[in-house]
């Protein structure tokens, strides 16, 4: 059984590690190895489709993490006082949008929004005043954001929700008994404890945007994240310089994601 | 709004309601669009022109290769991740040493959290020509493909979901009780009726929660069959993909999301219906 799971070790592992590998090869083809360089690196770091995609890709998980961290962390304090219809409405709605796939979000908002937008632009254009070029809505940063805040934000809701039901309840008992306001309450006693839970959940939804290709392939509009570019270039055909950005990629959501594993599993302190 | 405490009860939709208009925008608005759309006509240009049929739904049947495809590749790859995940789980939860586990769990979960773009990718690599068949004409076995067949797409599904199906086997493997195991031991049981009578039994929760992520992610799924299927074997996401983005027959593309979600809910409440009677929590098994 010991071997059966090494070998699943490196069923996982090993593919990952040719790809690393690869992305430091010298030679001109993808998939010949001929000595050790950093060159693709320096190729792709000097590609503006690359810049241009990365930091769309940066940009959109960073406003995607903070306001799924706030808005999930906002929901769960509240649902843990709810009980009844409400209560189970919410925790459908959660969990639908948790296991749902993602090109069922992708088409359902671009559906969505390109409907509304196509009633709102006309309306919007007579509205505007004479001489200005009208406001014209259109895929973009917002319908990423949005598309990708649905699953996080009920991600986020999950990890602090179990968070809250661990925490030591006598400690928010005690608290109110010395006549501490509701607010400094929170502020001194839940907050400390939920924090370690609302940051992995920061990160992790911050991984799952800058990694998500099938949502952001439908909603992106005329914008390119890096996975969209990482999927129009492996159309084309395969070039080490894939090989550098995929390791790229996959390192920043290692770093995040060990960070977030270890923050989850932390025990709470006083 | 029954509430514990007396105060705030604005307080407490005040913090639900930025998720309530996320959930009411981005989740039940489009799928009342997406199920309007579906009963209606395809513009001359694409998109949507009005109307009330029942025609996207009669046409259903020319997507027919891919919903066989998924329905065959989804329960497929879903019981060979069960097979190839349990052993793991059992070995994690019940045989390795507690120093040990954690560093080895967070090992087996990271793979999924990490871009399944890039994953897929190494496989086009490694089962391309370059890869494995030219490892086997050095040993003299020529010809060989294996990029773009159906093995091709399994592996990459196995590979993709494996460790989703891992976690939540650990789970309920971790909380049995391990006297009972020791009981069993103690009453003369084998090993394997052991396993068969009570380690079995207890995990299934876990392996119907693990079974169901897997399954509902594999009907979605696109990105393996695009790069390892080759336009060979395709899936209803691929289909989704070319009818949305492609041809832009929104309406067809709406029926066909449609039924794709049924089929889905379907699922989802065959494993509620299973595991409502355990009290093993779903919660925790996603992490």
């Amino acid at each position: 059984m010991r071997f059966y799971s090494i070998a699943v070790y490196l069923f996982l592992y090993v593919p990952i590690g040719i790809i690393v590998l690869f992305s430091f090869n010298a030679g001109r083809h993808a998939s010949e190895l001929r000595g050790l360089s950093i060159q693709w690196y320096g190729k792709a770091l000097s590609n503006p489709f690359v810049g241009d995609a990365f930091f769309t890709s940066l940009v959109v998980a960073f406003v995607v993490a903070i306001l799924s961290s706030l808005m999930g962390t906002a929901a769960a304090l509240a649902l843990q006082r709810l009980k009844g219809t409400i209560r189970i409405l919410f925790d459908g709605m959660i969990y639908i949008s948790i296991m749902i796939p993602g090109i069922v979000i992708g088409i359902a908002t671009l559906v969505a929004l390109v409907t509304v937008f196509d009633f709102l632009n006309p309306l919007l254009a007579s509205i505007w005043p004479e001489g200005v070029k009208p406001l014209k809505l259109h895929m973009g940063y917002a319908s990423l954001i949005a598309a990708h805040t649905l699953f996080t934000m009920s991600l986020v809701i999950i990890l602090v929700r179990a968070r809250i039901a661990g925490m030591d309840r006598a400690l928010i008992e005690a608290s109110t008994d010395l006549y501490a306001t509701p607010w400094r309450t929170f502020y001194q006693i839940t907050l400390p404890q939920i924090f370690p839970a609302i940051l992995a959940g920061f990160l992790l939804s911050f991984t799952f945007s800058f990694d998500d290709f099938i949502i952001s392939f439908f909603v992106a509009g005329a914008n390119t994240t890096l996975p969209i570019y990482i999927f129009s270039s492996i159309r084309r055909g395969i070039t080490p310089e894939v090989n550098a950005i995929g390791t790229m990629v996959l390192t920043v959501s290692l770093v995040l994601l060990m960070t977030a594993q270890y923050l989850m599993r932390l025990r709470t302190k006083r | 709004m029954k509430d514990d405490s007396k105060p705030n009860h604005w307080l407490t939709a005040a913090l639900l309601m930025p998720t309530t208009m996320w959930f009411l925008f981005m989740l039940i608005l489009p799928f009342i669009v997406i199920l309007i759309f579906s009963f209606g006509e395809r513009a001359a240009v694409g998109g949507y022109a009005g109307g009330f049929t029942f025609e996207q739904y009669a046409n259903l049947a020319s997507r027919l290769k891919a919903f066989q495809n998924t329905l065959t590749f989804a329960p497929v790859g879903t019981l060979l991740s069960l097979l190839m995940a349990y052993p793991l789980a059992y070995y994690l939860a019940l045989r390795v040493d507690r120093r040990y586990k954690l560093i080895l769990l967070v090992l087996v979960i990271v793979p999924f959290w990490t871009s399944l773009l890039i994953r897929t990718y190494a496989w086009i690599f490694i089962l391309g020509g370059r890869g494995i068949p030219l490892m086997l004409e050095w040993i003299g076995i020529e010809g060989v493909r294996l990029v773009n067949t159906p093995g091709a797409v399994m592996i990459g599904i196995v590979y993709g979901y494996l460790p989703l199906m891992v976690f939540p086997i650990f789970v309920s493997l971790e909380k049995l009780d391990k006297n009972l195991l020791e009981a069993s031991n103690d009453l003369g049981g084998t090993p394997f009726k052991t396993f068969m009578q009570i380690t079995l039994p207890l995990s299934m929760p876990g392996v119907a929660t693990g079974c169901m992520f897997v399954f509902i992610l594999l009907m979605g799924e696109f990105l393996i069959p695009a790069f390892l299927g080759g336009g060979k074997v395709f899936f209803i996401g691929n289909a989704l993909v070319d009818l949305f983005l492609q041809s832009r027959n929104w309406p067809f593309g709406s029926a066909v999301s449609v039924t794709l979600v049924i089929i889905m809910l379907i699922t989802v409440s065959l494993y509620m219906r299973l595991t409502s009677r355990t009290k093993t929590g779903r919660d925790e098994s996603l992490m």
